[in-house]
């Protein structure tokens, strides 16, 4: 008789290493930026930045963002995202509750307040997978 | 002394703003390509057909003020508006349209998108 197990793999696996300090005033537009913590300076002040451990693949719709102690389902994601995230460990996430991206660059999650966080925080992409044992 | 020459930059498919035209100086020399992947093609066109110098803005850091324009390949929400915002000429490559939170700094006189290295003219 076989089981099944959900188990997740991770595709994308980050810290944060610095918090710029316009991140919160994009917060209140639903929009948190991220980018590798080697991008150029100017666009520190606007972002989360970060040092990723594991950059396998980028999202698609489904999978699971971990942002501290948060975990949002990623609705829809532009077709430019996973260029963004593997080059430039960037990535434009939007509180929209959007199924189909807006922008080219942009992953949307549902409506909510997204997480302002903080040096050390996670940094994750997860993919959902279902296991025959 | 250098002897930097202009080019002329068109919105390509789907794109949005300019025309922009690009002339390097002694001071703002730098062609600067904050783009996946190293420098890219459109951005080392302007730098070839200019005489201004090609800069990986992923590999080291420039000043400001040396950026005769930036090259971005930006999908819509933050590298669009940060070099308009802070007045400097901005081509994307990706054909996109002001947006996001910086939407109203990004003006048909510093922005041009949808770039490829045929939008790229001398002039």
């Amino acid at each position: 008789m076989s089981q099944t197990a959900h188990t997740t793999r991770v595709l994308y696996e980050s810290a944060v290493t610095g918090v710029g300090e316009q991140v919160a005033a994009f917060l209140e537009h639903g929009i948190l930026i991220f980018f590798d913590e080697k991008a150029p300076e100017e666009l520190h002040e606007m972002s989360v930045q970060h040092r990723a451990t594991v950059a396998e693949e980028g999202p698609r719709p489904g999978d699971r963002i971990q942002l501290g102690g948060a975990d949002l389902e990623i609705l829809a994601v532009g077709p430019v995202v996973a260029d963004n995230l593997l080059n430039l460990g960037h990535l434009d996430l939007k509180a929209d509750g959007k199924t189909e991206a807006t922008l080219p660059g942009d992953v949307c999650v549902d409506p909510q307040t997204l997480p302002l966080l903080v040096e050390g925080d996670a940094f994750r992409i997860v993919r959902p997978e279902t296991a025959v044992l | 002394m250098s002897n930097y020459k202009s080019v002329r930059v068109t919105q390509g498919r789907g794109g949005w703003g300019g025309p922009l035209t690009i002339t390097p100086t002694d001071d703002k020399p730098l062609i600067y390509s904050v783009t996946g992947g190293g420098i890219h093609p459109v951005a080392q066109k302007i730098a070839d057909l200019t005489g201004g110098e090609a800069f990986d803005g992923f590999k080291s850091s420039a000043k400001f003020e040396k950026i005769a324009v930036a090259v971005i390949d930006c999908g819509g929400t933050a590298r669009v508006g940060v070099y308009p915002m802070k007045k400097v000429l901005t081509v994307d490559i990706h054909a996109t349209s002001p947006a996001g939170p910086l939407a109203n700094f990004i003006t048909e006189e510093l922005f041009v998108s949808g770039v490829k290295p045929e939008n790229v003219e001398e002039v």
